[in-house]
């Protein structure tokens, strides 16, 4: 459903991503991890057509992002990490916009707006204003927004900022249900919890190359411990924890 | 598949939610603004209704005045509106946050461009057809024009406006394709301001009052070339002006039309066929990260640290002077600035004051003192713009003050001694330059450079406390904050210091002045020294209680943020 093909962006001298492949299939969720600066924010940018790829190709639903973006846009669902939404529209008002720009209209739109609105818990609040919601409302909004015309991949950067222990789970669970019926999910987090909880398969990415990639048991195995927590995997595959130098520093 | 106008729509709904959901306070500053509209529409008309009545009266020679001066009129917005599209385009076509959400859409890059350029148009002319709107009117009414006249205006203004703002856009493609957006911006705003400063050194050096010397007035026909020189038949404005001057006298201009819209259709075809190929990699380009300037400044942190302040001090004085020199909205106001200082003290300069050799020492000390008051002026209005607004520059990161381990006192000193130190430096410079180009008596450089001194303290005293008391962490920029309620209330206080300062020295000094006077020999009684040392004492303890004040109260309104 995603497939990335030798993704590079370049900026100056300095590599961002470099050679990057990927492939998400129909119904799989898959975790995007790395450490800060490794090149996922990049990454993700380029899959949803907000920058340019120094080199390499991006398919999306076996639409060819450069050649076909709106075709391959419009099969797509983005999730940023810090949402934009108009702050003078309500809730109702932006999410038809967001229906307009896919080209939904007609029969059948403010069914699905409410039906949207109300899976995420933010039926009430149609007719409000966006600047009076908080960060996690706005986040939820631009949920509904990103499955609003039912897409068949979805990219997400940092689900779960700002989001109340209420919202993490309804998320969760909104990501479970859509990728059984078939949506391909690439999710960037920090949060290893959620990555190992969630995720069918994860890729590691660190300074623009992706070092691992696997479920989380191979990915276990592949940092040769077989500790429990995901977090001493990632750390032991990206380059050490510096836990030896803390109690000098400290 | 929705038309380009859809893209629009988020601007119109969002007007209209502002509008259902306005507030009692939004009521009266939109009555406030719309009055002072109201006031300069009025006004505009009726100055184009008056000389155009005037230049009737004048038969061939008004008719050729006219049709220069419409002209001219559309010169001089071509020239602004073409400067406000290269603006404008790069906030809308790159830097507006609501682009990585349209983007990211299937909406094709050329509905994207036609909505953005439309906006761009719109945004940038505004204004100006808001001008032109009494003006125009106020032209046909003098000249009793047809309805078509009105009907010729409005659809000659649309593609004029359109030409200049699809050349900036234009500019601006090209532009951000070569440095990244946020630098385009900075130097375009740079390249602006140094335009104007030139603009206005070079209008005040060719010196306009000699025109007002018989001696020195041109030749008709002198004039009249120099008027005509800067019209162009190749330029928008020429056809604009033909066109409208044309339909006044209820004729038609066909050819002057059809080139404006014409040239307008051409060059947004044109530039939606660039923005296709080259608006992504642009925009791509324009999300990059920029890189910091003045980095390589250590020579910063080597003086500061002979400084004989404290550590922390010393560290939140480094930090503003960088935030200051890697801002180019801040000190690139400093070059238009400097250019007024140049003109002021230029002033002074061509004063030609031996004309009325009698009066030439009463004019001197007169000047003297109007200059200490014009650089107190001048000062109150820097300390509004540079250091009123220093607190409130922190804006979100002031938690850092507030969480670390200094008090507030050293925090607003440290405001105050980088505001200070340089409007010290001006201020003295335009005090002592001006005296010495007039040659003022030497006890009146004495005590005007006291003066200004005393005068500087306290009225960047004044700011730094009053800035502190009325912060607005919230602005975007430093010209909001300074014309922010706390602001004006500042300027209030400040001017009204300023007057005080000039009569409680000037007072005094003239009194000294008369009496040292060759004509006026006898010596002083100790009632008048006793109230010229009155006066001054007064000044001083003015200026320290200012002073004082500002900054006591800044700290206490900081320490009270709670």
């Amino acid at each position: 459903m995603i497939s990335i093909q030798n993704l590079r962006k370049q900026y100056g001298s300095f590599t961002a991503v470099d050679g990057v492949d990927l492939e998400v299939t129909s119904g799989e969720i898959h975790g995007f991890l790395g450490p800060n600066g490794a090149g996922k924010t990049t990454s993700i940018k380029m899959i949803a057509g907000l920058l340019k790829p120094t080199s390499g190709r991006i398919f999306v639903n076996g639409h060819d992002l450069a050649a076909k973006p709106e075709a391959a846009k419009a099969s797509l669902g983005f999730i940023p990490d810090r949402p934009y939404i108009y702050e003078k529209l309500t809730a109702g008002e932006f999410l038809r916009f967001h229906a307009g720009l896919y080209g939904m209209n007609g029969n059948g739109l403010n069914g699905r707006v409410r039906e949207m609105l109300d899976l995420f818990e933010l039926g009430r609040w149609e007719h409000e204003l966006v600047e009076s919601f908080s960060h996690g409302m706005k986040q939820r909004l631009v949920m509904c927004a990103a499955f609003l015309h039912r897409p068949r991949a979805v990219l997400v950067d940092e689900p779960m900022v700002g989001l109340d222990p209420r919202g993490a789970k309804l998320i969760k669970s909104v990501f479970r249900r859509m990728s059984e019926h078939g949506v391909a999910i690439l999710m960037s987090t920090h949060t290893l919890e959620v990555a190992g909880e969630m995720c069918d398969r994860i890729s590691i990415i660190l300074k623009g190359k992706i070092i691992a990639r696997g479920t989380v048991d191979e990915l276990r195995a592949m940092g040769g411990t077989r500790d429990e927590e995901l977090t001493a995997v990632f750390l032991k595959l990206t380059g050490g924890t510096g836990l030896q130098e803390l109690d000098e520093i400290v | 598949m929705q038309p380009f106008t859809y893209l629009l729509l988020p601007g119109y709904w969002s007007s209209r939610n502002r509008i259902a959901r306005t507030e009692r306070a939004d009521v009266a500053r939109a009555s406030l603004f719309g009055g002072v509209g109201v006031l300069v529409f009025v006004a505009l008309f009726w100055g184009a209704f008056w000389i155009t009545t005037q230049l009737d009266a004048y038969e061939e020679l008004g008719d050729f005045l006219l049709r220069i001066g419409l002209s001219w009129l559309f010169l001089t917005f071509l020239s602004f509106l073409a400067f406000s599209g290269i603006v404008t385009a790069l906030s809308t076509f790159f830097l507006s946050e609501d682009l990585r959400l349209l983007l990211a859409t299937p909406v094709a890059v050329r509905r994207v461009f036609y909505a953005r350029f439309t906006k761009t148009v719109l945004q940038s002319s505004w204004m100006v057809v808001i001008f032109l709107l009494p003006v125009l009117l106020g032209v046909g009414i003098a000249r009793c024009a047809p309805c078509m006249f009105y009907v010729t205006a409005l659809l000659t203004v649309a593609p004029f406006c359109v030409i200049p703002v699809a050349a900036g856009t234009g500019t601006t493609l090209l532009l951000v394709n070569v440095f990244p957006a946020r630098r385009a911006r900075d130097i375009l705003m740079l390249m602006g301001l140094v335009f104007a400063g030139s603009i206005v050194l070079l209008l005040r050096f060719i010196q306009p009052e000699r025109l007002l010397r018989v001696e020195s007035l041109p030749d008709v026909t002198g004039f009249f070339a120099t008027l005509q020189s800067p019209i162009t038949p190749l330029l928008p404005s020429f056809w604009a002006g033909e066109t409208l001057f044309a339909s006044l006298a209820g004729g038609r201009d066909l050819l002057h039309a059809a080139a404006l819209w014409t040239t307008a259709c051409a060059f947004t075809v044109m530039l939606s066929a660039a923005s296709e190929r080259w608006y992504f990699a642009g925009f791509s380009k324009s999300q990059e990260a920029r890189k910091a300037r003045f980095n390589q400044l250590r020579i910063l942190d080597m003086l500061a640290a002979f400084l004989p302040v404290s550590v922390v001090r010393r560290n939140l004085l480094i930090k503003d002077l960088k935030v200051f020199l890697r801002d180019v909205t801040q000190w690139s106001q400093l070059l238009l600035l400097l250019a007024l200082v140049v003109m002021y003290l230029y002033n002074f300069q061509v004063l030609d004051l031996d004309r009325i050799p009698y009066m030439a020492g009463f004019i001197k000390n007169f000047y003297a003192f109007l200059n200490l008051g014009l650089a107190g002026f001048v000062m109150s209005t820097v300390a509004v713009r540079f250091v009123f607004p220093a607190v409130s520059s922190e804006g979100a990161a002031f938690w850092i003050i507030r969480t670390a381990p200094i008090t507030y006192r050293d925090f607003l000193w440290s405001k105050f001694w980088s505001g200070v130190v340089p409007l010290l430096l001006m201020s003295l410079t335009l005090t002592v330059v001006a005296n010495e180009l007039l040659a003022v008596a030497p006890f009146l450089k004495a005590v005007t450079a006291v003066g200004i001194t005393f005068m500087t303290f306290a009225l960047v005293g004044l700011a730094t406390g009053m800035g502190a008391r009325y912060p607005r962490f919230s602005s975007d920029n430093a010209t909001q904050v300074a014309g922010s309620p706390g602001g004006v209330a500042f300027m209030i206080a400040a001017v009204s210091y300023v007057i005080s300062m000039v009569v409680l020295l000037g007072w005094p000094s003239s009194v000294f002045l008369w009496r040292l006077s060759r004509l006026h020999v006898r010596p002083f009684r100790p009632d008048e020294v006793a109230l010229i040392a009155v006066c001054f004492a007064t000044a001083i303890a003015l200026s320290t209680a200012v002073f004082l004040y500002g900054m006591r109260s800044g700290v206490k309104a900081l320490e009270e943020m709670g």
